[in-house]
């Protein structure tokens, strides 16, 4: 979708959606620290959204006021996308209606599930996962790989394994619900590690972005892999962040997502509030090219 | 002497039939003992694969399941099948799949496995616990819908027999349960097979 008529359609589905037409302000164009290159891959990422509280309405109209001027197409969630129960009109409160704007935009949500999602989500239509806890799915020379931390059996290994050999994309990004490396308070998820890693290490993965923990943190490249834990997209565990020499960078004082965009060997990203301040920008460059 | 004869003989047939004998009998003796655990696994196997063919026809009849924008229609085939589930095995209970004898084996190799896992990891998995409430799982029970699903350990699933795609294996507490994830009803509990 162009710049503009994502734009165009951004108007049209504010307009039409009386929950929060009346919050989302313009975005000045400098507070935007991403190029905007031509043919380049724009999606948005965050996790632990699903709450359907006042936070997560306000983290989603900041997507919508950064998505006016960075037109992005996809969203990647990390998992726990639907807390507590989950009805019908759950789903409309935790997902529908706060992202009404996005959805009416045809911007599509590529869901992973988390500890607090009924594995049944992989039936609902929205979140892309086509009826698999796990999958794979490709955005111009970007591979990504969708996998249920919560259940990593030998069945979705072998698929793993099989996927990310086969996989020839410039960048391959894993993501899924627990971080591998984290230092928030519960710490990262080792027995997964010692069986993910591996497979990302050989298979040349070079993101990986998970959840879970309600913060955000960027870690120092894990065996030349970039880390993001982007957990606060409703939730937040303040002061749950630890300084040390694993993090480049961490925000634990509010909620948080995250907008990506990947250009050649480049992968830009910038890190935005529920007040819609930046709280952390950069550029990786791609393992192979390092 | 013919007498003699016949009986020489009759002892060379005979010694022959007993070496003929003993060689089997060696034979036999070589012959590795059946592997308990394996018979043991196979009978599991079979329980499961009938909770299976009593699952089939009610999976059929309350449809195949598409992705769908609508998660009344995900709900209701849930319920649906749950409900039938529960009717179809009103007389379940704990240990017709887990029986005595694969409950103790598979607590032995939990416990083994456990023992071998470093701190962090023993704190990873007491970290999964705590953020599941308290609740003693029972046969036929629907999985409390606002709990979530405690993540399994990854290092400790390869080690369990494996299961059709419909059913998992879940921790709760120090139950192991095993889980219809599409009806989200809980199919049989083995006390006592995760160390607190």
């Amino acid at each position: 979708m162009t710049s503009l008529t994502f734009a165009r359609a951004l108007r049209i589905a504010v307009a039409a959606a009386s929950v929060t037409a009346t919050a989302v302000a313009a975005l000045p164009a400098q507070e935007l620290a991403l190029p905007r290159q031509s043919g380049s891959v724009r999606f948005l990422v965050l996790g632990d959204a699903g709450t359907g509280d006042r936070e997560q309405y306000e983290v989603a109209n900041q997507m919508i006021r950064y998505g006016r001027v960075f037109p992005f197409t996809f969203a990647i969630m990390l998992g726990d996308n639907i807390y507590g129960s989950e009805r019908p009109q759950d789903f409309e409160k935790k997902f529908t209606r706060p992202y009404k704007v996005l959805l009416d935009a045809d911007v599509e949500f590529h869901a992973a599930l988390g500890n607090h999602d009924d594995p049944n989500q992989r039936y609902f239509k929205p979140f892309h996962l086509d009826g698999s806890r796990y999958r794979t799915f490709k955005k111009g020379n970007v591979r990504f790989f969708v996998i249920d931390s919560n259940y990593l059996d030998p069945a979705q290994v072998k698929w793993l394994e099989k996927e990310l050999s086969a996989s020839g994309s410039d960048w391959k990004i894993a993501y899924f619900h627990h971080p591998l490396y984290t230092t928030a308070r519960r710490g990262p998820e080792v027995e997964l590690r010692a069986v993910l890693e591996p497979l990302f290490v050989k298979h040349g993965v070079d993101v990986v972005f998970t959840g879970h923990e309600h913060i955000y943190e960027r870690l120092q490249p894990q065996k030349g892999i970039y880390h993001f834990t982007v957990g606060g997209a409703a939730k937040l565990r303040k002061g749950d962040t630890r300084p040390g020499s694993l993090i480049a960078a961490r925000f634990d004082r509010d909620r948080s997502f995250l907008l990506a965009e990947i250009a050649g060997d480049s992968l830009y990203f910038q890190t935005i509030s529920r007040k819609g301040a930046t709280v952390d920008k950069g550029v990786l460059v791609r393992r192979e090219k390092r | 002497m013919l007498h003699t004869v016949d009986f020489r003989r009759w002892a060379l047939v005979a010694a022959g039939g007993v070496l003929v004998a003993v060689a089997a009998c060696t034979k036999e003796e070589a012959k590795p003992p059946a592997d308990p655990t394996k018979q043991v696994f196979e009978d599991f196997a079979k329980r499961v694969d009938n909770y299976m063919k009593v699952r089939k026809p009610l999976a059929d009849s309350v449809g195949e399941l598409d992705p769908t924008r609508s998660q009344a229609e995900i709900t209701a085939r849930g319920v649906g099948l749950a409900n039938a589930l529960i009717a179809a095995r009103a007389q379940a209970k704990p240990g017709d799949i887990f029986t005595p004898e694969v409950a103790t084996i598979l607590a032995t190799l939990i416990k083994q496995e456990y023992s071998r896992r470093t701190e962090p990891v023993q704190e990873t998995r007491e970290d999964q616990q705590d953020e599941l409430p308290d609740f003693v799982p029972q046969v036929n029970q629907v999985y409390p819908t606002t709990y979530p699903l405690a993540t399994f350990p990854a290092t400790l699933l390869p080690l369990l027999p494996p299961l059709p795609e419909q059913l998992e294996y879940r921790v709760v507490q120090h139950y192991l349960v095993l889980r219809d994830i599409e009806a989200n009803v809980i199919v049989d509990v083995m006390p006592n097979a995760v160390p607190t």
